[in-house]
């Protein structure tokens, strides 16, 4: 990996919520006025776009205003930019992998860079579908503390920069479906109790009614299939950027928390041998396996997970199997192992990095 | 036997695309040859799946109305009809009567924005001259008796009405 690509830290540590709620997120778009968007702009223009983001932003924290109202002890931590078509594939799929940088952003090669803070709580992408999109993320159920953050970091950059605004529409956006205030908020949850109980279907339709979305592990475009679910907004126009807060802080995540604690609880007090034998199942799968493709593992880790959060697995700690599943990702495995030539290689390698995280706990 | 020789509607090739549409309740037979079908905007490998030849045979009008590319950018709404993206900020202005009905239908009705604005934030000017044309969508939507309508165009034009001093409530 590059020294410039931040190692896996901070964002895996358990907050509030963590049993239900691995992280959340506030994401901003934003363009810069006299500018086409990022899809009509030729590559001159997007260079200029880059640049002119680039100088608003400054290379430290306190520039872009992540440390705002409290008082800084310590020099301002930096903020380091990636600069996408000169970074490795590997290392682009790395902060894919990490939810760092979208998908479609890691893979293009026009002018785009990424600034992200050290502990990867924030992320700034220029030149993605539009000229700026940030993004503060929290581990657990840290939403207001994203949110206000957020909001103090679109200050910032927007008392430098003019974004393309206008009063009836808010702000404008390559797509209509982000124009207005250009927000999604939305929470990275585990429900793997619920799937096993089917009743998920319930937390569909709660979010339907709200217009909240439900996405798959990696966002936009993937399936809500695995045991982790993305949650968010879906309207951005005719609602301010405090009720969409309130809509998924203070009305959805109460309720799929409590919903998914209640089918483990119910689990654990009518079925508990069966869901014993799942999880010393998956436990003992991860510590023996010698080859392990990344479905299963994510399926196994799931259910471990689940495991560790109903009190069966006092020594497996939720950062290590949050920061597991980021470490059995293909690109992240390559990193950490470059003799790696074939998929046999990597799931061997995957084995093992499982095996040796789990090795020796509860 | 062979289907009977069709021609195209446009010319007197055979026609390989044959389809029934329905129009404001007018059934209307569509008979195109390749090259037709395919400056109509219907995808001609031969292989799309049924539906999706249909849905493009149900765009024809929009694609054949093209309409004006925009000023500033160039993009045209058939651009936009294939991306799902516009091509800059002016796009909003130059596409308004197409583009209105799908942001409304995307954003579950809503027509103003009430979030926050920019730091560096668009006059007063435009703020005005965007209350009187909502002004006078108001009263062309209740002259139609569209009634929802104007009462979210109503709620619009509260919320952009300048605030008395004191800013909002905590």
């Amino acid at each position: 990996m590059s020294a410039d690509v931040p190692e896996a830290g901070s964002p895996f540590r358990p907050a509030d919520d963590s049993d239900v709620v691995m992280s959340c997120r506030v994401r901003l778009a934003r363009n810069v006025v006299g500018f086409p968007f990022v899809g009509r702009a030729t590559h001159p223009q997007r260079r200029e776009v880059l640049e002119t983001v680039r100088a608003a932003a400054g290379s430290d924290e306190a520039s872009v205003g992540l440390v705002g109202g409290r008082v800084a002890a310590a020099p301002p931590a930096h903020l380091a930019w990636l600069d996408m078509p000169t970074l490795p594939k590997r290392d682009r799929q790395i902060l894919w992998e990490r939810h760092l940088v979208s998908r479609q952003f890691a893979e293009g090669d026009s002018p785009r860079a990424v600034a992200v803070t050290t502990d990867e709580r924030f992320s700034l992408m220029v030149n993605e579908e539009d000229h700026v999109r940030m993004q503060v993320l929290r581990p657990g159920n840290a939403m207001r503390e994203a949110f206000d953050v957020a909001m103090r970091v679109d200050d910032a950059l927007g008392s430098r920069l003019d974004f393309a605004f206008h009063p009836r529409l808010g702000y404008l956006t390559a797509c209509p479906t982000n124009v207005g205030c250009g927000m999604r908020i939305g929470a990275m949850v585990h429900l793997r109790a619920m799937r096993v109980t089917n009743e998920l279907e319930k937390v569909k339709r709660a979010a339907k009614e709200l217009h909240l979305a439900v996405r798959g592990f990696h966002g936009e475009g993937t399936d809500a299939t695995g045991d982790w679910f993305q949650i968010s907004n879906q309207r951005t126009l005719g609602v301010t950027e405090q009720e969409l807060l309130e809509l998924v802080a203070g009305r959805i995540l109460p309720l799929v928390v409590t919903w998914e604690r209640e089918s483990r609880a119910r689990l654990l007090a009518q079925q508990r041998t069966l869901l014993e034998d799942r999880v010393f199942r998956g436990i003992a799968l991860l510590r023996a396996a010698r080859l392990l493709g990344l479905d299963e593992a994510m399926k196994q880790l799931s259910t471990v997970r689940m495991g560790a959060c109903a009190g069966l697995l006092s020594g497996v700690s939720l950062e290590t199997l949050a920061r597991l599943t980021i470490q059995v990702q293909s690109a992240h495995l390559r990193a950490a192992d470059p003799s790696i030539e074939t998929d046999d290689d990597e799931r061997a390698v995957r084995a093992r990095v499982v095996r040796e995280a789990l090795a020796g706990t509860g | 036997m062979p289907a009977p020789f069709r021609p195209c509607d446009h010319c007197a090739k055979p026609a390989v695309v044959h389809n029934t549409v329905i129009v404001g309740g007018k059934v209307t037979e569509v008979h195109l040859c390749e090259e037709h079908a395919t400056a109509a905007g219907i995808q001609m490998p031969g292989h799309a799946p049924i539906n999706a030849l249909l849905g493009q045979l149900a765009q024809v009008s929009v694609t054949r109305a093209r309409g004006p590319a925009c000023a500033e950018c160039g993009h045209s709404f058939h651009d936009f009809k294939g991306s799902g993206l516009l091509g800059c900020p002016a796009c909003y202005g130059t596409f308004e009567a197409t583009l209105g009905p799908v942001i409304e239908r995307a954003q579950g009705g809503a027509l103003q924005h009430v979030g926050r604005a920019p730091t560096r934030a668009a006059g007063d000017a435009q703020r005005s001259a965007l209350l009187k044309k909502l002004m006078r969508d108001l009263e062309a939507a209740v002259a139609a008796e569209q009634y929802e309508r104007a009462a979210r165009l109503r709620d619009a034009i509260k919320d952009l009405r300048p605030q008395p001093a004191g800013g909002e409530p905590a």
